[in-house]
């Protein structure tokens, strides 16, 4: 069984919105092979009906339906001086509900071989009777699913077919960016971005940008892609600030091609994210990436202030990831969710949702520089005096932390790091963050909880688990 | 846009003493550059641009590669004035001052001086009224 919801706006007082293109795409994106789609109106002012698209019975059903129910009638439903807790902008339209009673308000139709079973004359209308305004239907799709969509119902799903076309697109337009750019930001960024990585970040963004009733697929792929580009621009200026020489296995662009190329591209890569997320338009989406951005900065610079403390305390650690790592997650869900002109309610849910799996990654990318099995050498954090949650629990720990404590106070060759390491191993720091990215994970699921995301929920939910239990 | 009055105190949080070595004078002459804009505007879009111009110097673009921590001020200025335009301008505006800094940092990646950061950022509120 899949439920969703289908929204659409509507344009005039009384209209017939043929959703029967709709209804097959929900199918189709569903799997459902052979079962029923149920429609539910979540108005008293919107009726269901199956009949002919032909305009000039819409107009005789639009006259039906003024003369059994003319508007103006003299409704009791209209005297609000005889009505209790009445809204401020509650409507005249005791007409519309008494039409809404001669239509249905849920419909259930059949489909077979994986489509709509409907006539050659038939179509499925939301019947508008109290426009123009948003509104919303009920579906659930129940029957026989094909085996690879089951339990996937939206596009966002890890493997699925609308998910691997999401990514496509983030691909195609970063490819597209790159190949309007001068060669000498072009190349060093195109190497980065061709080196992989998670691409967690335009993830989040294609699926939150499902939430809103505006869902565009484009819009979403050039925002996201814009995001990656940010967050690829702040991994070029924090390599040189960290003196990494390598980055997804290939050499980081201050090493490559020295830091005066590395600070030039990571600026213009900075201004490039920044103008197209300005070009889409959408003031929201411009503010929420820009607030992003200014807490990363800020949190880099109190990174790098922090390594004369090394290895820090839980609060600063906090602080720091808060900025580095969760901001551009959490603008990612906001942004996504602003895009689609999400409820204000939905997107700081999503907001928070991404600042809590943005500490959590972080803090599992901790743990991933004491994991053999990662394919990342060992205690590069380490030596690079990065700050790491498992290190400053390791420092705390009665019986490690004092050799650690002096370990990271003096100078960090092979030996000392393979030792601090070793340290980290035997004590329960590693068990200790990964219980706390777990619950943080949790909480970040519970915010999902207040707001309706259909079936978005189980993706949100999956992708936040396991950006945690990873090794890489 | 907004008439709220601009705090500059608040704006230049974390980018302490930047005001006294430069931006102060840096922002009098872009304040001279607004001139075009609305009264209630111009601070705020002379307060950009000279956090841009400072952020771009900071970092020694076209120069030689600046230690991390004046490359870090100068990324929170970039991003400072991003948001201020963000928050502030209308989105021609945000695009010209974009391009502006695309400009000189492609300029600056191929070793080319490309002229000052100021008449290109004059040149960015010239075309983004």
């Amino acid at each position: 069984m899949i439920a969703q919801r289908l929204r659409f706006k509507t344009s005039s007082p009384t209209q017939f919105v043929d959703i029967t293109e709709q209804l097959r795409q929900e199918v189709r994106r569903s799997g459902l092979r052979m079962g029923r789609i149920h429609l539910q109106s979540l108005h008293t002012t919107v009726g269901l009906a199956v009949n002919e698209n032909e305009p000039l019975l819409l107009r005789d059903f639009e006259s039906l339906l003024e003369r059994l129910a003319p508007s103006g009638a003299g409704y009791e439903h209209d005297d609000f001086a005889r009505r209790f807790e009445i809204a401020l902008d509650e409507p005249v339209n005791g007409h519309a509900h008494c039409r809404q009673l001669l239509l249905t308000g849920f419909a259930t139709l059949l489909v077979e071989n994986g489509d709509l079973v409907l006539g050659r004359w038939q179509s499925v209308f939301a019947v508008e009777l109290d426009g123009p305004r948003q509104r919303e239907l009920a579906i659930q799709l129940d029957g026989e699913f094909e085996a690879e969509k089951v339990g996937q119902p939206l596009p966002g799903a890890k493997g699925s077919k609308a998910a691997k076309a999401d990514q496509e697109l983030v691909e195609l337009e970063l490819t597209r960016q790159l190949l309007a750019d001068p060669d000498p930001v072009a190349v060093p960024m195109r190497r980065l971005v061709e080196a992989g990585g998670k691409r967690l970040r335009p993830r989040l963004v294609q699926l939150t940008a499902h939430v809103g009733p505006r869902h565009d697929p484009l819009r979403a792929a050039a925002l996201a892609a814009a995001v990656e580009l940010l967050h690829n621009a702040t991994l070029i200026h924090d390599d040189y600030v960290d003196e990494s020489t390598h980055r997804r296995g290939r050499p980081t662009v201050a090493a490559a091609e020295g830091p005066e190329r590395a600070i030039a591209v990571g600026d213009f890569y900075f201004a490039k994210a920044t103008r197209l997320v300005a070009e889409m338009g959408n003031g929201d989406v411009t503010s929420t990436i820009a607030d992003a951005l200014e807490a990363i900065c800020a949190a880099q610079i109190d990174d790098v202030a922090l390594r004369g403390a090394y290895p820090g305390d839980h609060a600063s650690y906090l602080k720091v990831v808060r900025g580095k790592t969760a901001a551009l997650f959490a603008a990612s869900c906001a942004s996504g969710a602003q895009l689609s002109e999400a409820t204000p309610e939905e997107v700081e849910a999503l907001r928070r949702y991404g600042d809590l799996l943005g500490v959590a990654f972080q803090m599992a990318d901790d743990m991933v520089d004491f994991s053999p099995s990662s394919g990342k050498p060992v205690g590069l954090d380490i030596r690079q005096r990065v700050l790491s949650l498992p290190l400053i629990y390791a420092a705390e720990d009665k019986e490690v932390g004092p050799e650690v404590r002096r370990l990271l106070a003096g100078a960090l060759g092979d030996a000392e790091v393979s030792r601090v390491t070793e340290l980290v191993r035997s004590s329960d720091a590693l068990k200790r963050v990964g219980d706390e990215a777990r619950a943080l994970v949790e909480g970040a699921v519970r915010e999902l909880e207040a707001i309706e995301l259909d079936g978005l929920r189980p993706t949100l939910i999956g992708l936040a688990r396991s950006a945690v239990d990873r090794d890489s | 846009m907004t008439a709220q009055a601009l705090r500059i105190d608040r704006e230049l949080e974390r980018l302490d003493g930047l005001w006294e070595d430069g931006l102060q004078d840096t922002y009098k002459s872009y304040m001279d550059a607004v001139g075009a804009y609305e009264p209630a505007e111009r601070p705020r879009l002379a307060l950009a641009a000279a956090l841009i111009e400072s952020g771009l110097r900071l970092q020694g673009l076209g120069g030689r590669a600046v230690a991390a921590t004046p490359l870090l001020m100068g990324d929170l200025c970039l991003a400072r004035a991003s948001r201020l335009l963000a928050d502030h301008a209308s989105q021609s505006l945000q695009v010209a001052f974009a391009r502006a800094i695309e400009t000189m940092s492609a300029n600056a990646a191929s070793g080319d001086a490309g002229g000052p950061v100021r008449d290109f950022l004059v040149l960015a509120l010239e075309n983004g009224r």
